[in-house]
């Protein structure tokens, strides 16, 4: 756990968004620490996608604010955004299916490093944590699906992002794949000083990886805890009408 | 940089230019200079290609090249090799405008827009008096000492652009365009500002595109209005279809095989719009490659090797 | 105000055919989402025909107007034949392929200009007059035949919205316009739809043509001016909206009108092209459009 002194890397305040007359996402509070992974759940509708793109700049809020590494973010750009150090990734497709894997990585590593050489030394750190390191010639398109998804990760990881935004990375994965996707989680946060935000809803996952867990429903903050606190909480429980913890 | 396999390029430069040399015919000089001209229009259309955009406004920009080393020359008296220059920086400086605006917008909408782009720009050379109206500008010449040497130098110029444009293709940049082109949202999220990455590419096939208006100008020494219809653009198009539109050869090659057969095709008689239309509708029906496309097989990767 | 009420009724009447013009643009994309530069030439083709067949017609003694009547039928059927050769042999293998299409309509439009000089020959017809005489609505005049043509393209117009939103065939292609994949997950047959819609766009050329032929000059190259200008008015008004085409059919009417009246044509036309840019600027899909 990181220590109370060191400042939040994300805090939204009443974070609300309209679309017409449905409230998406109604007065959220939460906050993202450093080196932490913390886990975005909720039932179908619940507003995780919404609150994603909020944070992320993709939408702007309606009302509320929105502090991004200390600053005042309400309303900016997906590039300020982006710029300041949080990268997302997309629920699908979130690579180019006709560049090479090496390519793809490379994209991550433009903005953030000059010169040709140690961006390819960047792409070869990249691909190695991510075990992507025999494929990087292939084109990307080619790749099976739990390949393709780290890819996502891999070129969300090579700009070497402060706070790291994943919409739902391990869906169509299979068990070996979820479990070496979440050591480089877990890696990600260790090695690397990254917080990771994971909307996820493979449960047993979210579970085992993730130091504390938000929980959303109907737009709106539920409860917030740790894996524990989260499971034995009757109102997730119920919000979930017993949803098991198997996926 | 990847290996951009210099050698091979500018031997073929090379004996490009002493090919060109050898040339004493005038109406053979005058094809040479088509195919170099309309060489360099296509790459410069590809290249925006890259972003995956079709730009319809080459044709304008091609104009405002002409136009541009066409007044700085014969009326502000301005040098050669600066007038020259003056056409491509005019072209590029006009395409940052254009495309600051209209780059926010895709696909269909931005080709319309070119398109009517390129025929309001014509409305107005010729209400312009000073650019010679509807007769358009005379006397654009180039300077004695290229005299003969016409064909070489616009080779020469035409390739060196080319080049240019080849190498920003193989480089990191060429990259996020292709990215671009395959996934906007994904190339916005790394901290890439899109606009403004379409827009440098927009205005550097835009400063191409107006070297190429000027080589024309100097080529001809006569330029109207009717000259840069969305035809320029058409065939542009027509020259990278059918030739290929998936390595930089591909247009050069359809240049020169659309040039050529053209030409013959004049001799029969008038039926020059026929002849190309039926090519370019052959060559989209059965050629979905292009030429080139046919001797590559696979689809080259974007990224090369490392 | 009599010169308001004129300059109105002018651009009413030629903002007709550049609705009906861009009715067809705006129908093709939606549903096939393909540019066609050649659209202009199925209007060109079926004027072409009215102009050639009335003199001779009337000449081998019929009266002018079912002279007229039958030159119409015969030029909206070659129109439209033209247009299925079109979708056949070529439109029907690049759906959704925005480039492939349209470079291919740029070759039809080489080939096709080049054939129809060489059939028609570029000097101009001028057809005789069917409706002769001319009346005054709110004190402004407007010739009967040009009055004709208004009221056919607001009749056709009419019929085309109740068609789109009363008839299955209708709402079918609509629901295409708004969302492809929803549509085939619908079960709607993709390929019948896409045909319908580009016979329905080739049949609103071809009756302009017929329409503009008794009104104007016409020559083999008659279409590129309609072309652009019905490509400005669906880009304003958003590709793949019917109600944005006629919207934009009649903004670049009123303002060619307007700004050829107090300017001059060419300026009119500068005009409407940077107010298209300003669209754009606020709207980058046009005013009504979901492309």
């Amino acid at each position: 756990m990181p220590p109370d002194t060191e400042p939040v890397l994300l805090r939204t305040k009443g974070l609300t968004r309209r679309f017409g007359g449905l409230l998406a996402v109604s007065d959220l509070d939460f906050e993202i620490r450093p080196r932490e992974i913390l886990g975005l759940i909720g039932p179908n509708g619940a507003g995780k996608s919404t609150t994603f793109n909020l944070i992320s700049g993709f939408y702007k809020p309606s009302a509320g604010e929105l502090h991004v590494f200390g600053e005042n973010c309400t309303g900016r750009s997906s590039l300020a955004i982006s710029r300041l150090g949080l990268v997302r990734t997309f629920q699908h497709g979130s690579l180019m299916r006709s560049m090479t894997v090496a390519d793809n990585i490379l994209l991550g590593t433009i903005h953030g490093v000059k010169g040709g050489a140690r961006r390819r030394e960047r792409v070869a750190q990249t691909a190695a944590m991510l075990g992507l390191s025999p494929y990087l010639s292939e084109e990307a398109g080619n790749l099976p699906h739990g390949l393709q998804r780290l890819v996502s990760i891999g070129i969300a990881f090579a700009a070497r992002p402060k706070l790291l935004c994943l919409d739902e990375p391990l869906t169509g994965l299979n068990q070996t794949e979820v479990a070496s996707t979440l050591t480089v989680l877990e890696r990600i946060r260790d090695e690397f000083a990254c917080s990771v935000l994971l909307v996820e809803h493979n449960m047993k996952a979210v579970m085992r990886v993730c130091d504390r867990i938000v929980v959303l429903h109907h737009g709106q903050h539920l409860a917030t805890g740790t894996p524990a606190e989260i499971r034995a909480d009757r109102r997730v429980i119920e919000a979930y009408l017993g949803h098991r913890h198997e996926h | 940089m990847d290996d951009l396999k210099l050698p091979y390029w500018l031997g073929g430069l090379v004996l490009a230019l002493a090919g060109t040399a050898l040339v004493r015919d005038a109406y053979i000089a005058s094809v040479v200079n088509l195919i170099a001209i309309g060489a360099l229009t296509a790459v410069s259309l590809r290249f925006v290609m890259l972003m995956g955009e079709l730009n319809f406004a080459t044709a304008a920009f091609v104009g405002i090249g002409a136009y541009t080393a066409g007044a700085t020359l014969t009326i502000l008296g301005w040098p050669f090799p600066l007038a020259l220059l003056a056409g491509g920086i005019g072209a590029g400086l006009v395409s940052i405008v254009f495309g600051y605006v209209t780059l926010r917008t895709k696909g269909p909408y931005f080709l319309l827009i070119g398109f009517a782009f390129t025929e309001a720009v014509r409305i107005l050379y010729s209400k312009s008096a000073t650019l010679g109206g509807t007769s358009g500008m005379i006397g654009i010449f180039p300077p004695v000492a290229l005299d003969g040497w016409m064909p070489t130098f616009i080779v020469a110029v035409s390739a060196l652009l080319i080049l240019g444009l080849y190498a920003l293709e193989r480089s990191d940049f060429g990259k996020i365009l292709t990215a671009i082109r395959d996934n906007e949202n994904v190339a916005r999220t790394v901290g890439l500002d899109i606009l403004l990455i379409k827009i440098a590419c927009f205005a550097t096939a835009s400063f191409a595109a107006g070297i190429a208006g000027s080589l024309h100008a100097f080529a001809n020494n006569v330029i109207s209005p009717g000259d840069f219809s969305f035809l320029v653009a058409a065939f542009a198009l027509a020259y990278v279809k059918v030739g290929g539109e998936d390595s930089i050869v591909g247009p050069l090659v359809g240049t020169v095989l659309l040039v050529v057969l053209g030409s013959y095709a004049l001799g029969l008689g008038g039926g020059e719009h026929i002849f190309y239309g039926a090519a370019i509708m052959l060559a989209v029906l059965l050629l979905p490659r292009g030429v080139t496309g046919l001797a590559g097989g696979k689809r080259p990767q974007a990224g090369g090797g490392h | 105000m009599q010169t308001a009420i004129q300059l109105t009724l002018t651009s009413l009447q030629i903002g007709a055919v550049y609705i009906l013009f861009s009715l067809g643009l705006t129908l093709i994309f939606g549903v096939m989402r393909i540019v066609n530069f050649a659209h202009g030439h199925l209007f060109a083709v079926s004027a072409l025909v009215v102009a050639a067949a009335v003199p001779w017609l009337a000449s081998s003694g019929l009266p002018v107007l079912p002279a007229y009547l039958l030159a119409a039928l015969a030029g909206i059927a070659a129109a439209m034949a033209l247009g299925l050769l079109m979708y056949l042999a070529g439109f029907r293998f690049f759906q959704r392929d925005m480039v492939g299409s349209f470079i291919l309509s740029i070759g039809l439009v080489l080939l096709l200009d080049g054939m129809l000089l060489k059939l028609f020959g570029g000097a101009v017809r001028p057809v005789p007059e069917i409706f002769p005489g001319t009346i005054s609505i709110l004190g402004a005049a407007i010739t009967i035949q040009r009055f004709a043509l208004c009221i056919a393209a607001i009749l056709i117009t009419a019929m085309l919205y109740v068609a789109l939103t009363r008839t299955k065939l209708g709402k079918a292609l609509r629901a295409f316009s708004i969302d492809h994949e929803a549509a085939m997950l619908q079960g709607i047959p993709y390929n019948r739809m896409a045909l319908a819609g580009f016979m329905i766009a080739s049949g609103l050329a071809a009756l302009a043509g017929a329409l503009i032929a008794p009104v104007t000059i016409v020559s083999p190259v008659i279409g590129a001016d309609y072309l652009i200008k019905g490509f400005i008015a669906v880009i304003v008004g958003g590709l793949g909206s019917v109600p944005g085409a006629i919207l934009g059919g009649l903004f670049v009417a009123a303002i060619e009108t307007f700004g050829s009246f107090y300017f001059d044509p060419s300026s009119a036309t500068v005009a409407i092209f940077f107010l298209v840019i300003a669209v754009l600027l606020v709207r980058p899909k046009g005013l009504l459009g979901h492309g």
